[in-house]
């Protein structure tokens, strides 16, 4: 009865978080997308609000939860006012010939019943994860705020080095959350919390392209990720790897989402502010989500000073407007980061040894070590049978280049194109730090490329395949579903 | 709403074909290792039963020491602290109160230390012979 009532609490705060910033009709890509997005933010504001609550003494109980629910909902109710009524109207699927639209939907339904069964089975084969640092790191951080009470600052302690007391909190924060509701612990909150995220990852990828690029678009997407072994595995053993791509992929998705908005003529803040609080909750999920916050708000920066430059018009996205509101609706999130790494946390362990970063730096060997690695893992990553996932992605999106529709003179849909450039330097520039990481990093280079590289990949997966396929659907001429407006 | 006349490109139909065959691939590794029937060794909560008796002689918050064989992983130390939490195990002796964990070897003290209780399974609690 409890264990319900908060869970219907938890997205019911995503649901109203998502309504709030949303604007748009009720098809069903529209549904879809809205539903697994807020089962994301509502763990987001689960953990937020727990946080919030312990730093200020007091126990979350579900009545704080039914309150907070209550403001979130007058907040929503509000900011309809504010709505325009322009209405996107999903992209067709229609240009596919029947035989290879069935067989799209065959493999679809059959990589979506696989992953589902591997997922539920291996939660339940392993209950509490899988992996030394679910109890090193996560659920032990999650085990201090919920039994800590008034003493849970000692448990983010330099006395636990391992533990990386400087990692944020939002997985911890949620489990906590949930447990202090219960009234006990439980193994299955964690776990079910793992496989949240892994599904509503899965289906924001594949609502967001039916919604933007057409059913066979979409299908083709994630199918690319729902047969990644690597993901599967990952997002069910109970690290944060797979909730961090979770919050990355929804920051793609809004600012595409912005694109579409302002082909509309219609450009709708709202998805700058959804896509600024998920980065927000990116930077509170992992210390490599604080990195592509920071990146996307440089990325954007610079779009903005290019965009001004240029003089482009109808862009608004590249308006320092813009800018800033990306910034505020990171800053509540970004505020209690702050706060954790400056009063609670001791330093990170990968910046604690400044005196011989200057002499890694200049290691060229350790450039051509990582640059080698980083080369094979492409390949490697998802743990893929016999073809990698990521040359199978590639290879459909430079054949679709040469062979697609758009090259026996259809019409190709273009419109703004901003929030789409911005995620894609976003990107670049994250995984240009996660290298830089690596040379500086104090640890053994070869041990810390082994163990950690494959999940730095995967939490930028779902984000690449979103956008090679974006970008498939508009070179193939289906970006014209956002086209039609209804008022 | 536009639309896109005409034939599907053959060739990109096959593209299609070869990326979801690809992709079925790995998705029939993953139900061909999906673990089935045989529930694996669960070591979180093995070792929060093994803790359990210790747990409830220590305090409730604070800091304690800890010892543990060499030859043991790190590892046996995090599972320690993940079942003793909220209590912060140092992994040094220079404390009133020492968690002993030796679950693979005989234990092995240093020559200042001694066993207030033994727990079983390798779970000791010791004591500084020079703390009151």
């Amino acid at each position: 009865m409890v264990s319900g009532l908060a869970a219907l609490l938890c997205f019911g705060m995503g649901w109203a978080i998502v309504s709030t910033g949303w604007t748009g009709g009720a098809s069903p890509a529209e549904r879809m997308l809205k539903l697994f997005l807020s089962a994301g933010y509502g763990l987001g504001a689960f953990s937020t609000l727990f946080l919030v609550l312990r730093a200020l003494g007091m126990v979350s109980v579900p009545a704080i939860d039914v309150l907070a629910f209550a403001v979130l909902l007058i907040g929503w109710r509000l900011s309809r006012r504010l709505v325009p009524g322009a209405t996107v109207v999903p992209a067709p699927g229609h240009d596919h010939p029947g035989w290879l639209r069935g067989s799209l939907t065959a493999g679809f339904g059959a990589a979506l019943a696989a992953a589902l069964y591997c997922a539920v089975r291996r939660t339940i084969a392993y209950p509490n994860g899988e992996g030394w640092d679910v109890f090193a790191i996560w659920n032990l951080h999650a085990r201090f705020l919920f039994r800590g009470g008034a003493g849970w600052r000692e448990g983010f302690s330099a006395l636990i080095p391992w533990s990386h007391p400087d990692y944020p909190l939002l997985l911890p924060g949620a489990i906590a959350h949930f447990w202090s509701d219960l009234g006990h612990e439980t193994y299955v909150v964690p776990a079910i919390i793992g496989l949240v995220f892994t599904i509503s990852t899965a289906g924001v990828l594949f609502s967001a392209l039916m919604l933007l690029r057409g059913r066979n678009v979409a299908m083709l997407g994630g199918l690319a990720l729902l047969a990644t072994p690597s993901f599967i595995e990952q997002g069910t053993s109970q690290y944060a790897d797979i909730p961090l791509s979770f919050f990355i992929l929804a920051t793609v998705v809004m600012l595409c989402q912005h694109d579409a908005s302002l082909a509309l003529s219609a450009p709708w803040a709202g998805w700058i502010a959804l896509a600024g609080l998920a980065a927000g909750f990116a930077a509170w999920t992992k210390n490599e989500g604080l990195l592509f916050l920071c990146s996307l708000l440089f990325a954007r920066f610079l779009m903005s000073a290019g965009g001004k430059r240029t003089g482009q018009a109808g862009e608004t996205l590249a308006q320092p407007t813009s800018f800033t509101l990306l910034l505020l609706s990171a800053l509540p999130i970004l505020l209690i980061i702050l706060w954790f790494k400056r009063f609670i946390a001791p330093p990170g362990d990968l910046f604690v040894y400044a005196a011989t970063t200057f002499h890694k730096f200049s290691d060229l060997a350790r450039y051509r070590a990582i640059a080698k690695w980083f080369g094979k893992q492409f390949f490697r990553f998802g743990h893929w049978l016999w073809v990698p996932g990521s040359l199978l992605v590639a290879g459909i999106f430079v054949a679709w280049r040469i062979w697609g529709p758009q090259h026996r003179g259809d019409v190709v849909a273009t419109g703004p194109r901003t929030g789409f450039r911005v995620c894609v330097v976003a990107l670049t520039i994250t995984l240009c730090g996660y290298f830089v990481i690596y040379v500086i990093t104090p640890y053994d280079v070869y041990w810390h490329l082994r163990f950690s590289l494959n999940r730095l990949f995967l939490q930028l997966w779902p984000s690449a395949i979103f956008l090679c396929f974006v970008e498939i659907g508009v070179a193939g001429g289906q970006g014209g579903g956002n086209r039609d407006v209804s008022k | 709403m536009p639309r896109n006349a005409g034939s599907f490109p053959a060739r990109l139909a096959i593209a299609v074909l070869i990326f979801v065959l690809g992709c079925l691939l790995s998705s029939a590794r993953l139900v061909l290792e999906a673990p089935r029937g045989h529930i694996p060794d669960d070591v979180a909560r093995r070792s929060d039963l093994r803790f359990a008796s210790l747990k409830a002689a220590l305090p409730t918050e604070g800091v304690v020491g800890y010892v543990g064989s060499p030859r043991d992983s790190i590892g046996y130390y995090y599972l320690a602290q993940y079942a003793l939490a909220p209590l912060v195990l140092d992994h040094s002796v220079n404390h009133p109160l020492i968690v002993g964990n030796f679950p693979s070897s005989a234990p092995q003290l240093p020559a200042n230390l001694e066993v207030l209780r033994d727990f079983g399974n390798g779970v000791l609690l010791l004591a500084a012979k020079d703390q009151p």
